[in-house]
């Protein structure tokens, strides 16, 4: 007589890497910087993946947590405008539109733990727990249930890097990484034992921010910071080697790896130039200021006929859908193929600069798709597409290091995933395995 | 229009269900929803005027009070009950009755009920001065699955009645809140992480 196995409970456990490209993770697992990622790779598969549109992680994110696309859950960037008075405003995890993949898990009585989820701040009841991450600003606000907060303070959690070290002080920029990726660490290890959940998910986005600030010391050999990033990737690697084995626990053998999912929600590239998409419609008479030095696009003037937002998005200033509109419906298709033309010629230093130019309907589907951007644009790696309005030049030299990328973030999964797969497909897949 | 529920607070004579449910009251009505409180204390004094406390009038108590809450759940209305409700059997009976029900027990040590005793019932009721007092003299089935556990011994009044928002939330039961769009400190805060980040 065989004994019948009992069938494991399914479990999902998912690490996300914010702003980590595939082809970075499999050179720093070839390169023996990352042993524990190069095992998964062995062993199963790694996939190039696509972002949402546009590729930042605000939206990229909303996309994995919702499987939705923007133009159904609304969140089209870390800003918008407001329609009458052109203000920025800042999108908060209420203006998602799309119930999370969390609240779906939810509904079948299974339980979550999120650690580190950008954009959802501030907190909200969520079938377990959930520690919000960028642009999360008090913990306070960013925790749920409020249980835990105290927990979470005497560890020392912090939420994010000062990022204003990475302009000021390189060195202790990385001192921060090390010990937010540390405090990250110590919260997964509290609610893995403390939480009885289904899904379990924690997001480093470190990585992110390194890249920004030091992507000359991730792939520069003679760097002097080369070191130090590529420790920084070792302490990484060391905490994804963690969350595996502890997912493992007590189950070894057939199946590693199931359940398992290892992503990041965009790319990177080196930058070398800014690309001031304000400037430019301006230099091409598509937009002016009321008065020199704006401060924000609320200051363009009644007859501005479009401007943009950060990364790469154009809005036409069309009549009935702002305030100040001016261009009247029936004319805006014109205007943006005159404008997609005008912006496909732009070079620097005779390279020709934008490498994509997506119209609303091409990549939004929604009840919200209405409200993103009419022209959402792709660059070439190394000219990092901006929304300022402060700066007259359309090129610039820029702080920054690095840049992100849309088709070149990465999923390994323990569940099956489509080929070429793009981060909204992944949250179906999710909840469709948990539930089998 | 949202749909009715039943929120069903339980547990011993000055555990916190009556303060509890008129916060809880107070920030649904602020989110627009309709919503009705039936207190055990007022109860007695008109709908339930005349009944006891042997089991047999503590049942048709809880079962008068369910009777109202089904009423208002099925027209839209979101029914707060605030009543001790001993019996298990009767609490189930309600639950099945209305459907759409949320039970929250309120836990609470007989040391620190005897400590608050506000009207002095404990007292009286270890005296013997009251007879068929429960947790005393009188028993208190807990709930064993009750959507929400708050211990108001060790919680404070605002994390017991934010975790009872929270998981109505999560169920679905009422909207998430509104008003959360960030401060103008906050908005500041914002823009700066955005800055740093070189994204405005």
């Amino acid at each position: 007589m065989r004994f019948l196995r009992r069938r494991r409970k399914r479990r999902v456990c998912v690490v996300g890497l914010d702003g980590v490209p595939f082809g970075l993770l499999r050179r720093l697992g070839d390169e023996s910087v990352m042993p524990r990622v190069a095992g998964m790779v062995a062993s199963g598969d790694l996939k190039q993946m696509r972002a949402a549109l546009p590729p930042v992680s605000s939206v990229s994110w909303s996309s994995f947590m919702t499987g939705a696309n923007p133009g159904e859950h609304g969140i089209f960037g870390f800003t918008d405008v407001a329609p009458e008075s052109y203000q920025l405003r800042f999108p908060t995890f209420d203006d998602l539109a799309t119930p999370t993949l969390w609240d779906r898990l939810g509904e079948s009585g299974r339980r979550c733990a999120i650690i580190n989820q950008p954009a959802t701040y501030p907190a909200r009841a969520v079938p377990g727990v959930l520690v919000s991450g960028f642009v999360a600003l008090q913990l306070a606000k960013s925790v749920w249930p409020k249980e835990h907060l105290g927990a979470l303070e005497g560890m020392g959690y912090r939420i994010d890097v000062d990022s204003q070290k990475g302009r000021e002080d390189p060195d202790g920029l990385l001192d921060d990484l090390e010990a937010t990726l540390e405090t990250r660490r110590r919260a997964a290890e509290y609610f893995w034992g403390r939480e009885s959940w289904d899904y379990f998910q924690v997001v480093v986005t470190g990585t992110d921010r390194l890249h920004h600030f030091l992507w000359e010391a991730v792939v520069r050999e003679d760097d002097p910071r080369h070191e130090r990033a590529m420790a920084y990737y070792r302490a990484v690697d060391g905490f994804i080697g963690e969350m595996w084995d502890r997912f493992h626990e007590g189950s070894p053998g057939d199946g590693e790896g199931e359940g398992f999912v290892l992503l990041s929600d965009h790319g990177f590239a080196g930058v070398r130039k800014d690309v001031r998409l304000n400037a430019w419609l301006r230099e091409n008479g598509y937009l002016d200021y009321e008065k020199e030095g704006p401060g924000s696009v609320a200051e363009i003037t009644a007859d501005t006929r479009a401007f943009a937002l950060d990364p790469g998005r154009i809005h036409l200033n069309v009549r009935g859908r702002f305030g100040r509109g001016c261009v009247a419906p029936e004319e805006a298709r014109g205007l943006r193929d005159e404008l997609a033309a005008g912006l496909r010629e732009l070079r620097f230093e005779g390279e020709g600069v934008i490498t994509h130019i997506f119209p609303r309907e091409e990549i939004f589907r929604g009840q919200k798709a209405e409200l993103g951007p009419d022209l959402v644009l792709l660059s070439r790696p190394g000219f990092d597409l901006k929304g300022t309005t402060k700066h007259p030049a359309v090129f610039a030299d820029t702080h920054f290091q690095g840049m992100h990328t849309w088709d070149d973030a990465f999923v390994w999964s323990g569940l099956p995933v489509a080929d070429e797969p793009e981060i909204a497909d992944l949250a179906g897949g999710i909840v469709g395995w948990l539930a089998g | 229009m949202a749909k009715g529920f039943t929120l069903w607070f339980t547990g011993l004579s000055g555990s916190g269900k009556s303060a509890l449910a008129e916060r809880v009251r107070d920030i649904l009505l602020e989110r627009g929803m309709k919503v009705e409180v039936l207190d055990g204390d007022i109860v007695r004094q008109n709908l339930s005027k005349g009944l006891g406390f042997s089991k047999e009038d503590r049942d048709t108590n809880i079962r008068r009070i369910g009777f109202v809450c089904n009423l208002l759940t099925r027209n839209e209305v979101v029914a707060i009950a605030a009543a001790i409700s001993p019996y298990k059997a009767i609490r189930d009976e309600n639950r099945e009755l209305i459907g759409r029900f949320v039970e929250v027990y309120c836990k609470c040590d007989l040391d620190t009920l005897k400590a608050r005793d506000p009207k002095g019932l404990y007292e009286k009721a270890l005296r013997g001065e009251i007879k068929n007092f429960t947790g005393v003299s009188d028993p208190y089935e807990a709930p064993e699955n009750a959507e929400v556990v708050v211990d108001t011994a060790s919680e404070e009044v605002d994390a017991a009645v934010e975790k009872i928002i929270g998981k109505l939330e999560e169920m679905r039961y009422v909207p998430a809140g509104d008003g959360r769009g960030y401060t103008e400190e906050e908005e500041e805060g914002i823009k700066a992480r955005l800055r740093d980040l070189g994204y405005i």
